[in-house]
C-alpha cells in the first residue's frame, strides 16, 4: 500500500514537472514552425497544402485552438508555449500590439510586397502605422434577394426604393427585408451610409454624433417592418425558408441558402437616399500574425520569412478564398478567371470598396458590447433615440477610461 | 498532552492528506489568492506584462460598478435566490413525496426522465428554452399562442416576464438535484414513525410539516447551501436567455455577476476587474456567514 502511495506521488511530481518542460528548440534538423488557427477545415487544408511544398526543410503544423484569443493573452509572450504564428482575423491586432506581443510584417515581408495586396486589406492590418498582419483572404456583408420575391428589376437602388418594397412585401409572416437589427456589426453598414462611425481611429466613441442620431432614427423605420427577433438564427431561417425577400448578411449564409434552393441573387449595397453614400458595411480581414517570441529567434526569424513570401501568391489566396467563401486580399487575384467569373467574390470587392474595415483599436472590444446594448434599448425597449445615443455614449467613455 | 504514538500518527494522517491539499490549494486558494493579489496592480492589456502594486486604487475605482445599477442587480439577486430556493424546495419535496408513494409503479421511469435535465449540457438546455421555447418568430409558446388564435409576444423583452421565464429555466435545470438529495432523505427515514403517525390519524400535510420536514432537515441542508451558492451567483441563465451579444432580448434583468461582467469585465482591465471580483466574493462570504448564523440559531430554537 505504502509502496503504491510513494509511486503515486512520484507520478503526480513527474506530471506536474514535466509540464513546465521546455519546447525544444531546433538544432539542424527542419525547422519546425506552429499556425494556430480558428478556422474550418477546408481552410486549414487548403493552407497547409500550400506549406507543405516547404518541407522538408520547414515542416509548419497548423493547430486549431477553441478559445485561441485568450489563450493568446495567456501565452503570448511564453517561448514555450505560444506558437509561431496565428492566422485570426484582423480586429484583435491592436489588443495584441498593446501586449506587445506581436512583430511586425514589415520586418519580414517587403514594403514592396505588400502595396500587392488591395489597400484596405493593409489598411484593416495596421495599427498605429505598423502592419502587423499578412492579409490571405477578406469578408464583407452582402446584400441578398432572393428572386422568386425580387426579382432582379426589384433591387432597390437606394433605401427610400427598399422601404418602399418594405412597405409592399411586409404581411403575414413575410417580410420585405430583413437583417440583425440589434447587431452592431450589421448596423455600423448604416451608420457609416450616414457618415458616422461608432468609434474614431484613436478611440473616442461617437455614438451620439448627428450623423449616428440621424442614422438610427432613419433605420427605426425599417426595423418596425421586420421580425420581432433579431438573433443570427431567426434572420437566416427566414430567409433561408423565403419568408424574406431580401436580407444583408456575411458570405458564411451562401452555401446554407443555395441548398435550400433559393434562386439568390447578389446586389450593390442601396445608397442612403439621404446622404447619396452607399451602405458601407464592416469587412474583416484574415491573415497570419507572428509572435514576438518566434521571431527572436534567428533560425525561426528565417523561416517565418520564407512562410510569409511563399504565401504572397495568388493561388494560395484563391484556394483560401473558395474554401472560405470570401475574397482574396491580393490584387492579381482578381485578374484571374476563376475569380473574375465569380460572382459573389467580385459583388465582395465592390463592396469593400465602400466598406470599412473593423476598427481593431481595442476599445473596440467595448463598443460592439455598449452599442449592441444602445441599438436593444432602441428597438426592444422603445427607448428614444437621442436618449439611447446619449447614454451609450456615456457609458462607453466612463468604460474606456477604466480600461487603463 | 499528545503521545509519541499519537504524533507519529498525526504525521502520517497530514503526509497521507497533502496530495489532495495541495491539490485543492491549486485548484481553489491559488487562484482567489492570485485574483486577490492582481486587484492590487495595474494589469491591463496595456501593462500585460510588466504590471506592478498599485495599492487600493483598484477598489476605489470598483465603486464605479457598486453604483445604482449594482444596487439594484443585489436586490433582483436576493430576490432571485430567494423565489428559486422556495421553489426548488417545495417542488422537489412534492416531487419527491410523489416518487416515496408505495406501490407507485415505474418508479425507476419517473426517476430517470427527472433527472433528465441534469444529464444534459446546461448551456444546451438554456439555448433550447431561448430559441426553441421562447424565440418570438418560431418558438413553441408563441407557435401556440398563433394556433389559438391569439397574438404573439416578446416574452423575453419584458423585465418580468424575461425574469419568470429565467426563473422556470433555472428550476428546470436545478430540480433533478434537489429532488434526488429529497428523494434520498425521504428513503432514509424510519419508516414506524409513519406508521405511528397514521395510527394517530395524522394526514399528508400533518405528517410531513410534523415529522418528515424536521426529519430530513439535517440531510439535505448542506444541498440547500450549497444550491443558496449557485443560485446567487448564477451568470449563464441570466446571461444566455437575454444577453448574449447579438441575441439580446431587450430585458434589464441583472444578476450582480452579470452586471459586473458589463461593467468590469468588458474593460479588460484585469487589476479593476479582480477588484470587482474580490468584492463580490467579500460580499459572498458575508452572505454564506449570515447563513450560517441564522442556521445555528434556528437548530438552537
Amino acid at each position: 500500500m505504502k509502496r503504491i502511495y510513494l509511486y503515486g506521488m512520484a507520478m503526480l511530481i513527474f506530471i506536474v514537472l514535466a509540464g513546465c518542460g521546455s519546447r525544444q528548440d531546433d538544432g539542424d534538423g527542419p525547422v519546425v514552425l506552429t499556425i494556430w488557427h480558428d478556422k474550418e477545415a477546408e481552410v486549414a487544408a487548403a493552407l497547409q497544402g500550400k506549406l507543405d511544398e516547404l518541407r522538408p526543410d520547414i515542416v509548419v503544423t497548423l493547430e486549431r485552438k477553441s478559445g485561441l484569443t485568450e489563450t493568446l493573452k495567456m501565452v503570448g509572450n511564453n517561448p514555450n508555449a505560444a506558437p509561431d504564428m496565428f492566422f485570426f482575423a484582423h480586429d484583435k491586432i491592436g489588443v495584441y500590439a498593446e501586449m506587445r506581443i506581436l512583430s511586425p510584417i514589415t520586418d519580414f515581408v517587403d514594403a514592396g510586397v505588400l502595396a500587392q495586396f488591395l489597400p484596405k486589406t493593409i489598411e484593416a492590418a495596421t495599427y498605429n502605422g505598423v502592419v502587423y498582419q499578412l492579409p490571405l483572404y477578406f469578408e464583407t456583408l452582402l446584400f441578398m434577394h432572393n428572386r422568386a420575391l425580387m426579382g432582379d428589376d426589384e433591387v432597390p437602388a437606394d433605401t427610400r426604393e427598399l422601404f418602399r418594397f418594405m412597405q409592399r412585401a411586409t404581411g403575414g409572416g413575410h417580410f420585405g427585408f430583413i437583417e440583425q437589427f440589434t447587431n452592431a456589426y450589421f448596423v455600423g453598414g448604416w451608420i457609416h451610409g450616414f457618415g458616422g462611425e461608432l468609434i474614431t481611429a484613436d478611440g473616442v466613441p461617437r455614438l451620439n454624433s448627428p450623423e449616428v442620431v440621424a442614422a438610427l432614427h432613419y433605420y427605426g423605420r425599417l426595423v418596425r417592418l421586420m421580425p420581432s427577433e433579431a438573433e443570427f438564427a431567426t434572420i437566416n431561417t427566414l430567409f433561408r425558408e423565403s419568408r424574406a425577400a431580401a436580407t444583408i448578411g456575411g458570405p458564411w449564409l451562401i452555401p446554407s441558402v443555395r441548398e435550400a434552393g433559393i434562386d439568390l441573387g447578389l446586389a450593390p449595397m442601396p445608397v442612403v437616399s439621404e446622404t447619396g453614400m452607399p451602405l458601407a458595411p464592416f469587412m474583416g480581414v484574415q491573415g497570419l500574425h507572428v509572435l514576438r517570441v518566434a521571431a527572436e529567434n534567428p533560425r525561426r526569424n528565417e523561416a517565418i520569412r520564407t512562410v510569409l513570401n511563399h504565401l504572397v501568391s495568388t493561388d494560395i489566396g484563391v484556394a483560401l478564398a473558395r474554401a472560405s467563401g470570401s475574397a482574396p486580399a491580393l490584387a492579381a487575384s482578381f485578374d484571374l478567371s476563376v475569380i473574375y467569373n465569380d460572382e459573389m467574390v467580385m459583388m465582395m470587392k465592390e463592396t469593400a470598396q465602400s466598406a470599412i474595415p473593423m476598427p481593431n483599436i481595442p476599445e473596440m472590444d467595448i463598443m460592439w458590447t455598449v452599442a449592441a446594448g444602445m441599438l436593444v434599448d432602441i428597438h426592444f425597449r422603445g427607448h428614444e433615440v437621442e436618449r439611447a445615443t446619449e447614454t451609450a455614449q456615456n457609458r462607453a467613455e466612463d468604460l474606456i477610461a477604466l480600461m487603463r | 498532552m499528545h503521545s509519541g504514538k499519537g504524533s507519529k500518527n498525526a504525521v502520517k494522517s497530514w503526509t497521507a492528506l497533502f496530495p489532495a491539499l495541495l491539490f485543492i490549494g491549486l485548484i481553489i486558494l491559488f487562484p482567489i489568492g492570485y485574483t486577490a493579489y492582481i486587484s492590487l496592480t495595474n494589469m491591463n492589456i496595456f501593462n500585460w506584462f510588466d504590471f506592478r502594486i498599485i495599492g487600493f486604487g483598484n477598489y476605489r475605482r470598483a465603486l464605479f460598478v457598486f453604483n445604482s445599477g449594482f444596487l439594484r442587480a443585489l436586490v433582483v439577486t436576493v430576490l432571485w435566490t430567494a423565489l428559486n430556493m422556495v421553489f426548488q424546495l417545495a417542488i422537489a419535496f412534492v416531487m419527491a413525496s410523489l416518487l416515496n408513494v408505495r406501490k407507485l409503479r415505474l418508479r425507476r421511469v419517473y426517476k430517470t426522465v427527472l433527472m433528465f435535465p441534469w444529464a444534459m449540457p446546461g448551456y444546451v438546455s438554456i439555448l433550447l428554452w431561448r430559441h426553441g421555447m421562447f424565440n418570438a418568430q418560431f418558438g413553441l409558446v408563441n407557435q401556440w399562442l398563433y394556433t389559438l388564435g391569439m397574438e404573439p409576444r416578446r416574452w423575453l423583452a419584458d423585465d418580468f416576464s424575461a425574469f419568470v421565464i429565467c426563473m422556470v429555466v433555472n428550476l428546470w435545470l436545478a430540480l433533478p438535484f434537489m429532488i434526488m438529495i429529497m428523494d434520498g432523505a425521504l428513503q432514509s427515514l424510519d419508516k414506524s414513525y409513519y406508521e405511528s403517525a397514521l395510527i394517530d390519524g395524522a394526514g399528508w400535510f400533518t405528517r410531513s410539516v410534523r415529522l418528515t420536514i424536521p426529519a430530513i432537515r439535517p440531510i439535505i441542508a448542506p444541498a440547500v447551501i450549497i444550491t443558496l451558492f449557485t443560485t446567487f451567483k448564477q451568470f449563464d441563465v441570466i446571461y444566455l436567455m437575454t444577453k448574449q451579444i447579438g441575441a439580446r432580448t431587450g430585458a434589464n434583468i441583472h444578476t450582480v455577476l452579470t452586471y459586473a461582467y458589463e461593467s468590469a469585465f468588458v474593460t479588460r482591465n484585469y487589476g479593476y476587474s479582480s477588484a470587482v471580483s474580490i468584492s463580490i466574493f467579500v460580499m459572498l462570504i458575508g452572505f454564506s456567514v449570515l447563513v450560517a448564523f441564522l442556521r445555528r440559531r434556528g437548530q438552537k430554537a
